[in-house]
């Protein structure tokens, strides 16, 4: 098993700054420090990282975004907010190895020339902010951070900002509004961040996962991270899983890695002599694949996408057979009503409307034009809106309906 | 400048354009709740949403610049179904109550529910989230929380208009709710806007709320007379009586706002008794009524008599700043071009010292009178003779025989109203002979030697010059009962009866003759003088 990220995650005292370095942590900082920014973003471009927030956006193409002689300042947000149902790979990371998450930010900002950078952390995670907090005490302590970062003539701070609970402060123009202090409102684009970020500025965001395979591919080279994986989809990517597999946890895997081998040997495959029914491969907001249709399919951004899902975030659901569609939905519908922002139209109004449908179905008091009806609430909002909050009800709700059908029916009465 | 075609029409615009503002040059009418022309975008309505060629999604037409080239669609099937789709979601949870909401008719909801929506509604009753009916949000605004479609407008206008920020959202999905801070008051000066820019009835006003439908109403375009700022408004009124004063967009002046004591002035007019008949002193010292004809053919003789035995120097025009530029025009062409006076004023209220300073920093004028700058460019100020002080001065001593007074009670009061109105009542008890042109009766008026009831704003057609030097047009909406006539017409009658050339018949015809005889009105058309009003020359 491939271990870039988690290369370090079982040892219990990698939160501890002196055993990280031990363990050769911070010498890909040292070396990054030694090169020139342009060289390290080229670097990161030439190893074909891509966003593991959701977007899969080409990392170095994003920071190359950010205009050179700006007369404002660069900012750097590191997105922890972490909330899509099913997902948790970047809380594994922050938790046992929060050292790797801040090299990895120091090497992204050094690139970018920012010197002020922020972690926007989950509002619920206030467990993971002690940590991290430490561990941001010890980078400075050790001079790692601060005024000048491993005794080069490069300044940098880092803080810590814990978010209030809304998962649309994942979203990043949301969460640079919250971090500015106003409400968690996604911005119309463009402008984009990149020139009219926080405060204003030129900002890039990127996930924790992102920021974490950096120092890898700094300390091994471009090369050897584009060796793994797929032509499209390169380096390594975590999978966090859940529902009825025996062993639910986190697990790194090589891009191109086929996604029934992840259920059944990484996973431990669907336990109780059950049969799978289906499978979300990356998170809530994606489509819903039938078991048939996971034969084959690879866990890499085009093969998720040419079997009619996505990668999103790696957060990969299991359904045995035992699982009603109609109930997972509605859970699922429930969410997203819950977490949209409410500022425009048809997300606020369909979002809410398409989740009292399903309750109502699944309490036995639904009619059958309910299913059509939310498939038309589906197309209503599909597009419509300011964030990608409503195209992710919408991809779950289409998907369940047209996939899993007579389940629906079965609840109407007529 | 980029062209683009929208609906196959091409049209020109300015860079920096958005396609909305563009359909709007081509009289394209894009549906939208949230875009206000003088607030900043937000883009959340998605009302807007249009079809742009070679962009794959929809694109919302408020925040899309014009570019050349571009070819946008706003009324294709796919375009109507979005705007079909979002009706439809922002009815869902309203409640539907227009029966009993004061919007009704002038209803951003309804009106584009019956050109895109005419769908059935698919959600139960039961299942609509509820909200607050009935909130006090202040003296001005009544806030119903159901009925608003979440359009951010009013927030807008405290955050970037007044810069108060009362209002916000609170709560998430369909559960957001508009509503104050802690529900503290909505109590600064501008409220009121935020009930003409709410879309629907969720913010309605306090004073006409129920007071009448909309569609019984009957709309005069009109000038604010509160102060010398002059926004552009409409007045709304019905069967002689007025109902509500909203702004008409003005960009060179108001914008789309009033101040919430412009928006109220209305009620200072209907407030106090009228003076309705001419009346003339009588040797018993009592007023008695007479005809028309009567009183301004004695006034003529009377004041002709103290020039002859004292002077023209001994008689004063005071003029008012309320009244209109034609009032004023004919007043000065009796005053000075008949009896040959030369000593004006038309200051009683020291305040007004200078026509364009700022009460604040949107809209609000410290002089409360809309036609200062009028009398001023008229010349009925006479620096030399030291104001209405100086005037009641030289009465007292004798030099002062006779004074011809038009007084209006400001709209908008002022703490320094009472001391300026007693000294128009000084200034009467201090001369011999006053005739005093008043719209309200007040205790000190018995004592003129002739009264004559005039018609106050709003009740004739006029101009006025507000403090830029704008001339605007001001109809007359209301009609008083009575026996009132416009101050022009006053004068119309007095230059008449003193054998002057007379040819107006109506206000405008007063206007093209000032604009003939006024060096600083020359060349200015009436037409001119409609929205944005015309600038007078600096003169
Ligand atoms: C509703 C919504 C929620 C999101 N939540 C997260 C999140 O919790 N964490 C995250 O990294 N990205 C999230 N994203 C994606 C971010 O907007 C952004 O694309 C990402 O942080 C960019 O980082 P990357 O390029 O490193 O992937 C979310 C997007 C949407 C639309
Ligand atoms: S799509 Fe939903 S979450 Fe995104 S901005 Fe609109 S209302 Fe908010
Ligand atoms: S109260 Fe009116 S103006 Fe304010 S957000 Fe609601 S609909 Fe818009
Ligand atoms: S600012 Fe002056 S002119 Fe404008 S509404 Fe207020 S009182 Fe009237």
């Amino acid at each position: 098993m491939i271990k870039t990220l988690l290369m370090n995650i079982d040892e219990p005292d990698q939160v501890e700054i002196g055993r990280v370095r031990e363990r050769g942590g911070y010498a890909a900082l040292e070396k990054a420090l030694r090169m020139e920014p342009a060289a390290l973003i080229e670097e990161v471009k030439a190893s074909g990282l891509r966003g593991r927030g959701g977007a899969g956006f080409p990392t170095g193409m994003k920071w190359s975004f950010v205009p050179k002689n700006s007369d404002k300042p660069t900012y750097l947000l590191c997105n922890a907010d972490e909330s899509e149902p099913g997902t948790f790979k970047d809380r594994k990371l922050m938790e046992c190895d929060p050292h790797l998450l801040i090299e990895g930010m120091a090497i992204a900002c050094y690139a970018l020339d920012c010197h002020l950078s922020y972690i926007y952390l989950r509002g619920e995670f206030e467990f993971i902010a002690h940590t991290l907090q430490k561990a941001l005490d010890e980078a400075y302590e050790a001079g790692i951070l601060g005024p000048s970062v491993c005794g080069r003539d490069y300044a940098l701070d880092i803080y810590l900002h814990l978010g209030q609970g809304a998962y649309i402060c994942g979203e990043e123009t949301s969460l640079i509004e919250s971090l500015e202090g106003n409400r968690g409102y996604p911005r119309i684009k463009p402008p984009f961040p990149a020139t009219h970020g926080f405060l204003a500025s030129p900002t890039v965001v990127n996930n924790v996962e992102t920021l974490c395979a950096l120092p890898w591919i700094i300390a091994n080279g471009s090369a050897a991270y584009a060796a793994m994986g797929t032509e499209k989809s390169k380096g390594t990517k975590l999978f966090s899983v859940s529902g009825h597999v025996a062993k639910p946890g986190v697990y790194e895997v090589e891009m191109g890695y086929p996604l029934m081998d992840f259920i059944n040997n990484e996973s431990g495959g669907v336990p109780n002599g059950r049969k799978l029914k289906a499978v979300i491969p990356g998170g809530s907001s994606v489509p819903v694949l039938r078991a048939e249709e996971c034969e084959g399919v690879l866990l890499d951004y085009e093969s998720l996408l040419k079997a009619g899902s996505m990668l999103g975030s790696g957060g990969m659901i299991v359904f045995d057979e035992t699982v009603r569609m109609p109930e997972a939905l509605s859970v699922i519908a429930d969410f997203y009503a819950h977490e949209s922002c409410g500022q425009c139209t048809p997300c606020r109004e369909g979002t809410g409307w398409a989740a009292k449908i399903l309750r109502n179905l699944i309490a036995g008091k639904g009619k059958r034009p309910d299913i059509d009806l939310l498939l038309k609430i589906a197309d209503m909002m599909e597009g419509k809106t300011i964030c990608p909050l409503a195209d992710a009800d919408v991809m779950p709700i289409r998907s369940f309906i047209t996939k899993f059908r007579s389940e629906f029916e079965e609840l109407c009465s007529n | 400048m980029p062209k683009l075609t929208i609906n196959g029409q091409e049209i020109e615009v300015e860079p920096g354009t958005t396609i909305i503002q563009a359909a709007q040059v081509a009289g394209i009418e894009i549906p939208h709740y949230c875009y206000h022309p003088d607030l900043p975008v937000d883009g959340n309505c998605r009302m807007c949403l249009v079809e742009v060629e070679r962009m794959p999604k929809l694109a919302i037409s408020c925040a899309t610049l014009a570019t050349e080239g571009m070819v946008v669609h706003t009324n294709n099937d796919r375009v109507k179904e979005s705007v079909r789709g979002v009706l439809e979601f922002l009815l869902v949870n309203h409640p539907v109550d227009c029966p009993v909401c004061d919007q009704a008719g002038e209803c951003r909801l309804q009106d584009y529910y019956m050109v895109y929506g005419l769908h059935t509604s698919e959600i139960p009753l039961e299942m609509k989230v509820r909200k607050q009916k009935v909130v006090d949000l202040g003296p001005m605004v009544v806030l119903d929380q159901e009925r608003c479609v979440l359009c951010s407008r009013c927030i807008r206008f405290f955050d970037h208009v007044t810069h108060t920020g009362e209002m916000q959202f609170f709560g998430r999905g369909d559960h957001v709710a508009i509503g104050t801070f802690e529900n503290r008051p909505l109590d600064n000066p501008y409220s009121g806007n935020v009930v003409d820019i709410c879309p629907v009835g969720a913010l309605t006003s306090r004073d006409f709320r129920f007071k009448c439908r909309v569609w019984f109403l009957n709309s005069t375009d009109s000038v604010c007379g509160g102060c010398s700022t002059g926004c552009s408004m409409r007045i709304d009124h019905r069967d002689g009586t007025v109902f509500r004063l909203l702004p008409r967009r003005n960009p060179e002046v108001n914008k789309s706002w009033l101040c919430d004591e412009g928006r109220m002035s209305f009620h200072e007019l209907a407030a106090g008794e009228r003076v309705r008949r001419p009346m003339i002193k009588g040797r018993d010292g009592m007023q008695a009524p007479v005809v028309w004809e009567e009183a301004v053919r004695s006034v003529d003789s009377k004041l002709k008599e103290i020039r002859d035995n004292h002077g023209a120097g001994s008689i004063l025009g005071f003029a008012s700043p309320s009244a209109t530029n034609e009032a004023l025009f004919l007043f000065k062409q009796y005053m000075a071009g008949q009896v040959g006076v030369t000593r004006f004023e038309f200051r009683a209220d020291s305040e007004d010292k200078s026509v364009t300073e700022q009460e604040d920093n949107i809209l609000r004028r410290v002089d409360k009178h809309p036609n200062s700058m009028g009398a001023i460019k008229l010349g009925l100020v006479s620096k030399e003779f030291g104001g209405i002080e100086g005037a009641i001065e030289s009465a007292r001593e004798g030099k002062l025989r006779a004074g011809v007074i038009i007084y209006f009670k400001p709209l908008v009061r002022r703490p320094t109203d009472e001391e300026a109105e007693s000294r128009v009542a000084e200034l009467i008890r201090a001369v011999e002979y006053s005739v005093v042109l008043a719209a309200h009766k007040t205790d000190w008026l018995a004592e003129a030697s002739v009264v004559l009831p005039v018609t106050a704003w709003s009740e004739e057609n006029g101009s006025y010059t507000n403090y830029q030097g704008r001339v605007q047009l001001a109809r007359r909406a209301v009609t008083p009962a009575g026996d009132m006539r416009p101050v022009w017409q006053v004068f119309a009658l007095l230059l008449a009866v003193s054998g002057a050339d007379i040819s107006w018949s109506t206000a405008a015809d007063v206007f093209e003759s000032l604009t003939e005889t006024e060096p600083a009105y020359r060349g200015i058309t009436y037409d001119e003088a409609r929205l944005p009003g015309a600038l007078v020359a600096d003169i």
